[in-house]
């Protein structure tokens, strides 16, 4: 089963996502509500894909992204944006996140990211 | 939207956070307020509150809530990233407060099962204006990061390119092989220029020179084009056609990809000049790192979960777990006392239901102390109150807290938000006199308004202290009188007793009913909130010195510490906090007056009896005193001495409300609710200050 | 597709039950109750007396941990009330999330009666007939069948009449 990482300042976002997939082969190792607890958890946890918010206190997702590819170059990290968003996007795409998705999204096109991310 | 949104669980965390960030948001505002400038901590902060409300509410389809956050969002955009000086905190402060007292009816509505229809129009346009006015003040300080936003469309910057160019410049060289492809990406993917940029740069090193159309992937116009005619790109590389090929179809996405070599090289031809790109890899920064593999780390035993250290429970599983604690209470009752085991000596067995009884208590307390809320909140609140009172009357008034850590019982918190609100406002309205007349008296212009929390026994006191005008009494005799609340002789009355006559139902002081204090809601309906929770309310005044009023709210209603007592066969639960003594009474104490009723002279003061069995209409036998025993209980200042058969003994009972089916057909006074005892059979507690309305009227 | 299942499955239940209803008595008459409506049914259990309650709600009980209330059915129906004895039963009914326990003389069996052999009972008869949503006919029998959301409801339009 496939490890996942929900990054999200907001819980109902974070619940969402994790309702979302309740059905799918995915495991959801861990939540992190900011960049810095999402970075600790992917070193110890080393999901397979991450969802990443981009606006979050204490760290924000751009800079989480950057330490994580850092750490582990082949991270997968879907990003977690909304219109307005554009410019930060872009700099996630060359950080290297491997794509993003655009709140609000359906729960199918979540599912089909994902495992477009993980190759599946 | 799909139906997953609507389940309740996410509809109710929705709501529950969104509440909560839109409170934090607006103490933000009203402190910032007071300083007449925003902090940047203040403008992240909120910019962020209302990114994710933005996010959350779209995910919901509360439109008209998401497109509100989104204007506000892009204000604080403005304010984070440009600074614009001498803006008018104060138009903010209202527009923003405005938008917030939107979200909050939305929600509201979103919480009762309506539809949230509010219509945010104006406020949006105005809020636009507002945008537009900071922005222009600092158009010409704009800085780089800002074209990076949707917030500046339109705006086409110059140096747009600078993703593109190399910071190398190579000369051109002739490659084995150009090709063309044209990628469709899948609808509903949202920013496709973006996503054709990520194509750009993921093809990274291989290749070396492109052209693509449309050229300007920052332009959000061009997502449009790529929608639909999809994203054209020309490429020069030494790869083959496969390895292009398989890099591209790895698109995230990508729902079309047509790739053919082409052999002129015509596009580029005519962009050499004005359009030589070049592949600015940033992501290169990490290929360094990539060469070192990291063994994955096994130890997945730990648990993420101990990365949260605070995680939110519904109040619905609180109440469920009070509620099984409560049953263990009891069971643990009917298992330590149960009556087989009666004459028998088991040692080991009283060890262990030593042990029982430590570990039932303790978890108790564990869940009493989950469920108990600081009251920051609800005293936070008041700051609003305060600053909209103040705004529309006029009136200078600063909101003192002092105790705000106190905690009570979530269930109570809830009960008393909106009595402190109603007083403060009674308080602001007609407590605190217009500055000049403040000034006229000696008084500083500014009125105080202290709400302060304190723990008291089993209770909490909530003391609203203004130094306003304080109450007339004159008026709120006249009052009295003309509504016929004298109870007591004129002669007789106590100031005190004067001042608590305004929370009498059908009372109200002030002529002109305004606005805020007069919406026919009066302190009557204050009174009942607080005594439904099981509080009481007093009044103290010096007459143009201020007001005191003083709220006294149980710490919690789900567990008690009761004295059972019987009567006939029916059981009563007295909570032990209202009990001053009991004792069994001489005949030769009691006294009877002309009317029948019947009293006790206790230490030479003489008490009021009430027979319970008499009251409730319960057969038993004992019906002398001296055969029954009294429990003087007192409450608010008055004793009652309540006649029983016999007390049973003293415990933690567990409140239970009676059956909604009995409380629908007649609110019986006296009554608090049910408790379930030991031996499996129930008693009826007692609710004191009823049976001081009960002997009154009866 | 959880909740899918959690349909379907309550579908069946309501399939399985449609139609089927508990048979008590009063007197010499038969009433039935929807078989949906009833949670369980259960002796005479020691009753709390609640004060200034109508005569027909005899109290509350204590069932594992859950405080019910009673009513006499008998009682709610204005019929003269009989001694409580070995064959009085409690009949737990569950509507609309508020459980209430039905006083009985005694419960007979779980029959099947189809919509076919339902009646409209007739308009002006006695007191009962207001709780009466149908006459079943079962064999040479008849049960009158309650409507137990009415047992319920009308009480707040007698409490404003008490007034």
């Amino acid at each position: 089963m496939k490890k996942l990482l929900i990054v999200d300042d907001a819980a109902f976002m974070r619940v969402s996502i994790r309702n979302m997939l309740q059905n799918q082969d995915i495991e959801i190792v861990g939540e992190a509500a900011n960049g810095l607890i999402a970075v600790s958890m992917y070193k110890e946890l080393r999901p397979d894909v991450v969802t990443m918010d981009i606006t979050m206190p204490e760290m924000s997702g751009i800079e989480a992204l950057k330490l994580i590819k850092a750490f582990d170059p082949q991270a997968k990290v879907i990003m977690v944006s909304s219109m307005g968003q554009e410019g930060m996007v872009k700099q996630a795409i060359i950080s290297g996140a491997k794509t993003f998705i655009v709140k609000p999204f359906k729960e199918e096109l979540l599912h089909k990211t994902i495992s477009k991310v993980l190759g599946v | 939207m799909t139906d997953q949104y609507h389940n309740e669980p996410m509809l109710e965390l929705f709501i529950f956070e969104s509440m909560q960030l839109i409170e934090q948001m607006e103490q933000l505002i009203i402190a910032n307020e007071k300083f007449e400038s925003y902090d940047s901590d203040a403008i992240n902060e909120i910019f962020r509150i209302m990114h994710t409300i933005k996010g959350s509410s779209a995910m919901m389809l509360f439109n008209n809530v998401s497109t509100l956050a989104h204007s506000m969002e892009d204000v604080f955009f403005v304010l984070r990233e440009d600074k614009p000086q001498n803006i008018d905190s104060s138009q903010l402060s209202d527009l923003v407060l405005e938008g917030i007292d939107f979200i909050k009816v939305e929600i509201a509505k979103i919480r009762n099962g309506d539809e949230a229809e509010g219509d945010a129009a104006a406020l949006i346009e105005s809020l636009r204006v507002f945008h537009a006015t900071i922005k222009a003040q600092n158009y010409t300080v704009r800085d780089q990061e800002m074209k990076d936003t949707a917030t500046s469309q339109g705006y086409s910057a110059p140096k747009k390119q600078q993703y593109y160019i190399s910071k190398v410049r190579t000369e051109p060289q002739s490659y084995s092989s150009s090709f063309q492809a044209t990628l469709y990406f899948e609808e509903d993917c949202g920013m496709e220029n973006l996503r054709a940029f990520g194509v750009v740069n993921d093809l990274g090193d291989l290749v070396k020179e492109y052209y693509h159309i449309p050229a300007d992937l920052d332009h959000e116009d061009s997502a449009v084009v790529i929608q639909e005619q999809g994203f054209t790109l020309f490429l020069k590389t030494d790869r083959s056609l496969e390895e292009i090929h398989r890099t591209l179809s790895q698109t995230i996405y990508l729902k079309d990809l047509q790739l053919t070599q082409v052999k002129n090289c015509e596009p580029f031809e005519d962009l050499h000049e004005e359009r030589k790109i070049l592949l600015n890899d940033s992501a290169k920064i990490f290929a360094s790192s990539s060469g070192e593999r990291i063994t994955i780390d096994q130890k997945e035993s730990y648990s993420s979960a101990s990365q949260q250290s605070i995680i939110s429970v519904s109040v619905a599983k609180l109440d469920q777990l009070m509620d099984l604690v409560g049953e263990m209470v009891i069971a643990e009752a009917m298992v330590t006392q149960n009556p087989d085991l009666k004459g028998l000596e088991l040692n080991n067995f009283e060890k262990a239901a030593r042990q029982l009884r430590k570990i039932t208590s303790e978890l108790q307390d564990t869940v009493m102390s989950v469920r108990m809320v600081p009251l920051t909140g609800t005293f936070q609140k008041m700051n609003r109150t305060v600053r909209d009172m103040c705004k529309k009357l006029n009136k200078d008034v600063r909101l003192e807290l002092i105790g705000q850590e106190t905690e009570v019982d979530k269930n109570i918190i809830e009960h008393i938000s909106d009595p402190l609100m109603h007083l403060i406002r009674n308080s602001i309205d007609h407590g605190i006199e217009m500055p000049s007349d403040r000034e006229m008296k000696g008084k500083p212009r500014w009125g105080t308004i202290t709400l302060e929390a304190k723990n008291a026994g089993g209770d909490v006191l909530i003391i609203i202290r203004d130094d306003g005008g304080g109450f007339n009494k004159a008026k709120i005799m006249s009052k009295a009188r003309e509504k016929g609340l004298l109870q007591v002789p004129e002669d007789e009355i106590t100031d005190k007793e004067i001042y608590n006559l305004v929370f009498l139902p059908g009372f109200s002081t002030n002529e002109t009913v305004t606005e805020f204090s007069g919406r026919g809601v009066g302190m009557d309906v204050v009174v009942k909130n607080i005594e439904a929770v099981g509080g009481a309310i007093t009044a103290d005044s010096v007459p143009g010195k201020g007001t005191t009023l003083s709220l006294k709210i149980p710490l919690t209603l789900a567990i008690i510490d009761g004295m059972n007592i019987k009567v006939g066969d029916s059981r009563y639960t007295i909570p032990t906090t209202a009990i001053k003594e009991s004792f069994r009474p001489k005949t030769t104490d009691i006294i009877v007056d002309p009317d029948d009723n019947e009293m006790i002279m206790v230490r030479g003061q003489c008490f009021p009896i009430l027979r319970l069995h008499e009251r409730y209409h319960v057969n038993t036998l004992v019906n002398n005193f001296a055969d029954g025993i009294i429990i003087m209980v007192e409450q608010d200042d008055q004793t009652l001495c309540i006649f029983a058969d016999e007390l049973i003994g003293q415990q933690q009972v567990v409140v239970k409300s009676l059956p909604a089916y009995i409380k629908h057909t007649k609110k019986v006074t006296g009554l608090a609710g049910c408790t379930l005892l030991g031996d499996g059979s129930i008693s009826l507690i007692l609710d004191i200050a009823g049976l001081f309305t009960v002997k009154k009227t009866g | 597709m959880s909740e899918n299942e959690a349909v379907d499955s309550e579908d069946q239940v309501e399939d399985t039950q449609k139609g089927k209803f508990l048979t008590f008595c009063l007197g010499n008459e038969f009433y039935g109750i929807e078989i949906k409506y009833v949670t369980e049914i259960i002796g005479l259990q020691p009753i709390t007396e609640i004060p200034e309650m109508p005569e027909y709600i005899k109290g509350i009980i204590n069932l594992r941990g859950k405080i019910i209330p009673l009513m006499d059915v008998r009682l709610r129906f204005r019929k003269p009330f009989r001694e409580y004895n070995d064959r009085t039963c409690i009949v737990v009914i569950d509507i609309r999330e508020i459980p209430i326990g039905l006083i009985v003389d005694s419960v007979s069996e779980v029959i099947s009666i189809s919509d076919e052999e339902i009646v409209s009972p007739p308009s002006l008869n006695k007191e009962g007939n207001k709780y009466i949503r149908g006459i079943g006919k079962v064999g040479n029998d008849v049960k009158l069948l309650l409507d137990s959301g009415k047992l319920l409801t009308d009480l707040e339009i007698e409490n404003l009449e008490n007034i």
